[in-house]
Order: structure tokens, then sequence, then C-alpha cells
């Protein structure tokens, strides 16, 4: 299966008090139509993720506001939720349309408004995500679930808080130099260990922020892209989605490996690549610990040893892989519907050639994106490669 | 994270007493939610069995940005409690200073004021303490 991505966009990951939601999926969506070189007509599907418009936003059916918006009317358009996987699962969506024969051409708009809202109030809406009525009901948030991952991740594997917190300092590196970064500072392993606690063992600098932002991609047959030889050819050769557990009682370390392997693996067969073929990838990381779960579960690192590669540089820019040259969601921030198309954005400008100075790697061509949601529930995998001269 | 007070009349039962539910085939005891079907084994037919009470903390995180219902208990201590009929259960461990709070210590329930609503409604459900007897 090859989808070609015609065109991309995206807003800066800030928090935006002078733009709505509509503001910024029109921004993002104008510019992924202006790149892909169509008209609004063109667009014959339109997915929108977006996770909580209804508490951030107190406003629903985002899929038909977009439409109107982004002046797509009367193509099909709906919302796509599912956690954090939203944007992923946006995206997978339109692959699905275009390889299913049924469109030549769809777009996907991944897009969340967080910072209307107090943070107590956002962080009781993103809580949802989970088995809020029960579960959640003990006090648990994201952040504390993921905690309590962590202090497994560590007791389990003998590692300390300053183990981990090396992938803070790798992503503090390169967001700093991401001018569509939320958070643009370096810090050391020091400022990790001194910064304020959220939920222990999670410290403020482990933590994603809370950020509005829109990213949106055009996508179309195989032959579309190809008959324009002057536009960059990337293409998705694989999309796969999987579920995973519901419940923070229930997972387990081999829980949260299996998240991602079991769909990378069935990924790596569809593209024909394996995990020593990705040069680039931008892993799901709102919260530091998921990174080194996310690198072992695509294959990168044995169970355990995920964290090292940010401490020996075998994961930054010039190691075996790249990951999360963006930043990842700690400096990019978590805007959740937008955050899966984000990472696809990101992973095809560094296939392009067009990421920005500091964080683009040496001519790399194949890309992998990971995204997860939920305490452990669901899991998106894409690979992305650029093939021409054929 | 929030419930109505004609929600928390459904919810209520297990909050107020603390049950998990055990598998008819494998014998096993899967968390209060889990209605529907076994974790362990995926069967369908379950019961509710009372659980002792008694558990010991296998992790623990201390939460300090708390969602609206909890705001004002903050920093406070949700635990991983396993059970000794060997169920998982998420739970605040409470009456117990955060440097104290260590893997492997002896908990057990007690029924407390959980959380507020947003009328004033006060939400009761169960707490962990460390076990007297165990410390002793």
């Amino acid at each position: 299966m090859r989808v070609g991505v015609l065109g991309i966009g995206k807003t800066p990951h800030k928090i935006q008090h002078s733009k709505s939601l509509r503001d910024l999926i029109v921004e993002a969506g104008r510019g992924a139509i202006a790149d892909a070189g169509v008209s609004p007509s063109d667009i014959q599907m339109l997915y929108v993720g977006n996770v909580g418009s209804v508490g951030f936003n107190y406003e629903n059916s985002t899929g038909l506001m977009a439409a109107h918006h982004l002046g797509v009317v009367p193509a099909g358009a709906v919302r796509v939720e599912a956690a954090c996987g939203t944007g992923a699962w946006a995206l997978h969506l339109g692959v699905v349309a275009i390889a299913s024969g049924l469109y030549d051409t769809v777009m996907v708009v991944g897009a969340e408004k967080m910072n209307d809202l107090a943070t107590v109030e956002a962080t009781s809406i993103i809580a949802q995500a989970a088995d809020s009525k029960e579960e959640y009901f003990s006090g648990l948030t994201f952040p504390s679930g993921v905690a309590l991952t962590a202090r497994k991740y560590m007791q389990i594997y003998g590692l300390t808080e300053e183990d981990l917190a090396h992938t803070s300092v790798k992503n503090h590196h390169y967001g700093a130099r991401n001018p569509y970064a939320h958070l643009r500072f370096e810090c050391t392993v020091e400022e990790v260990m001194r910064s304020a606690k959220v939920a222990d063992p999670l410290k403020l600098f482990e933590v994603c922020p809370m950020t509005d932002a829109s990213s949106a991609l055009v996508l179309c047959r195989e032959e579309i892209l190809r008959d324009q030889p002057d536009k960059p050819q990337i293409y998705i050769t694989a999309s796969q989605m999987a579920t995973g557990t519901w419940y923070a009682a229930t997972d387990t370390l081999e829980d949260a490996y299996r998240l991602f392997n079991e769909p990378a693996t069935r990924a790596y067969a569809m593209a024909g690549v394996t995990a020593d073929d990705i040069d680039v990838a931008e892993i799901y990381n709102s919260f530091a610990i998921q990174e080194p779960l996310g690198i072992e579960g695509l294959g990168f690192a044995e169970p355990g040893e995920g964290w090292k590669g940010a401490a020996d540089g075998s994961t930054w820019i010039d190691g075996k892989v790249a990951v999360n040259l963006s930043g990842g969601l700690l400096c990019k921030g978590h805007p959740l519907g937008a955050t899966g198309a984000t990472q696809a954005v990101d992973i095809i400008e560094q296939l392009r050639g067009t990421a920005p100075e500091g964080i683009q790697a040496q001519d790399p061509e194949i890309g992998i994106t990971a995204c997860r949601g939920g305490p452990g529930a669901v899991g998106a995998i894409h690979i992305y490669q650029r093939i021409e001269g054929e | 994270m929030t419930v109505s007070a004609i929600e928390f009349s459904r919810l209520g039962p297990p909050k107020l007493r603390l049950y998990g539910m055990r598998c008819s085939s494998c014998g096993g005891i899967s968390p209060w939610w889990e209605k529907f079907h076994c974790y362990k084994c995926g069967n369908d037919k379950l019961t509710e069995v009372y659980l002792d009470g008694r558990g010991t903390l296998t992790n623990y995180t201390v939460v300090y940005y708390p969602p609206r219902d909890f705001l004002g208990q903050e920093p406070y201590v949700v635990g991983h409690i396993t059970m000794d009929e060997d169920v998982l259960m998420p739970a605040p461990v409470v009456d117990t200073a955060l440097e104290d709070v260590q893997v492997g210590t002896r908990v057990k329930a007690t029924l407390r004021r959980m959380k507020l609503g947003h009328e004033g409604d006060i939400y009761y459900s169960q707490k962990f303490v460390v076990d007297p007897e165990a410390a002793a």
C-alpha cells in the first residue's frame, strides 16, 4: 500500500488565547491545502481528530464545523475520537479511505484547544479518557496513572529517577530548536530532578504542557502524487492500530510493550521494512517514561533498555535511530486530538528535508510515528517513506 | 471524574463495600468494575465476593495536581493495593506521612469521605490506612 502525502500544515504549538478551535483548524487546514496545491473543493472526505471540544470549548460536531469553515462542503466530514490516539486515528481513517479506492483526495485534521479552561478543569476532562467512573474515582489523574507505570519500570529494572531524566534532557535539547514547540529551553539531568513534583516520581520536566494547536494533511492516491514529480515523494506505507488495557490497575509493562509491538510488527510487515531500517521516529511521550516504553515496543531496544539511548546518544540526531527530533510531546505539548497528526507532519518534514535547522536529520528515507492513548488503551503506528525515481 | 448523585446511586455499592468479581471458571478475582467478563480468562460468569479489606501496598504515586473534586486534599497518595484475596485495588492511602509510604507496607481498608461533588454533596468510598495490627 502507498498513500501519497500531497500536503501538510500545522499551527505553532503553544497557548493561544487569541485563537479559537476553529481558527486553529482553518490555519492548519489551509496550510495543508495550499501545500498540496489543491482547492477545498478537491477534498472528498474530511476526518477531524478532536478529543474534547464538548468539555474544553462547549461545542460539539467539530467535524461538521470544520467542513463549513474549511470550505469543503459538500464533502463528507466526521469527528474522530480515541483518547490521545485521536489524531493518529484520523490519519488511519484517511489512509484507509484512499487505500480502499473510494476517494482520490482526502483531508485529515487534528486539533485541540485546551487553554480556555483552568488547569484543574482541563485535568478533569482529560481524566475522562480513562475510566473516570470507577478507577479514577480513587483520585487518580493521567499523570498519576502514568507515574505508577514509571515506578513499576524503575522497580523491575532497578533504575533511578536520574536514569529516566535523560529522556527529558534529549527532548528539550531538540525542542529548544523547534520554533513550533511550546516549551523551548534546554535542561540538564539536575534541572529535571529539581523541577516541581507533579505525580511522584514524575516531575514537571517529565510532563507535557497543555497546548492549543492543529495539524493537517492532504492525502491522495499514489498515482496522483507520482504524476507530480516536482513534489516531495513521501508515501505512507503502513497504518496499523491496536487496543490495550483500559485500566492502570491491570496494566503491566508487558501490556505496555504489546500496545506498540503488536501493531508495529504488523506495520513493518505491511511496509516491508524492519525496525533497523527506520531513520527517524516520533514516539508519543506526554510523560517521559512513555518514550523508553515506546522505543522498546517498536523494537529499537530490548525491554528495560529503552531509556539508555537518551543517555548514550543512540536515539539522538546522529544515533542509530533519531527519536523525537521535534522535542516530542514534552516540548511541543500535547494538544490531544492534534498530536497524532503533528507527529505525522513532523516526520514528513524530516523526509522532505524541510525540518528546522538543528533538528533536521541527515537525509532520512524511512520514518515511523507511534501514538498511544488512554491508560494503555490505544496503539497507533504509521510508517512513511520517501520513494523517488521509480 | 464527576458523578451526579443519581449516578452515584448506581456506582455506590462497590465504593461503600469493598468487593471484587470472582470468576466461576478460573476462580480468579477481578476488580469490581469487571462486571462483564473475567479479566484473567474471559469467562462471563462472575459473582460478587466481599473482600476482607487487608492487603499490601505494591505501588503508589503522590498526586500534587488533583482533579476538581479532590481539590484541597493534595498532596495525597494513591496506591495500588494487592488485596490478600489476590486482586489489585487502586485507592488513596491516608493518615500516613508521605515519606513513610513504602512499597510492601501492610494496609487495611476504611470507609472515608472521598470527595466533594459540584453541589457540595459528599461521596464516601474506601481508603486505606497502615494496618495497625501488622505495624505492631
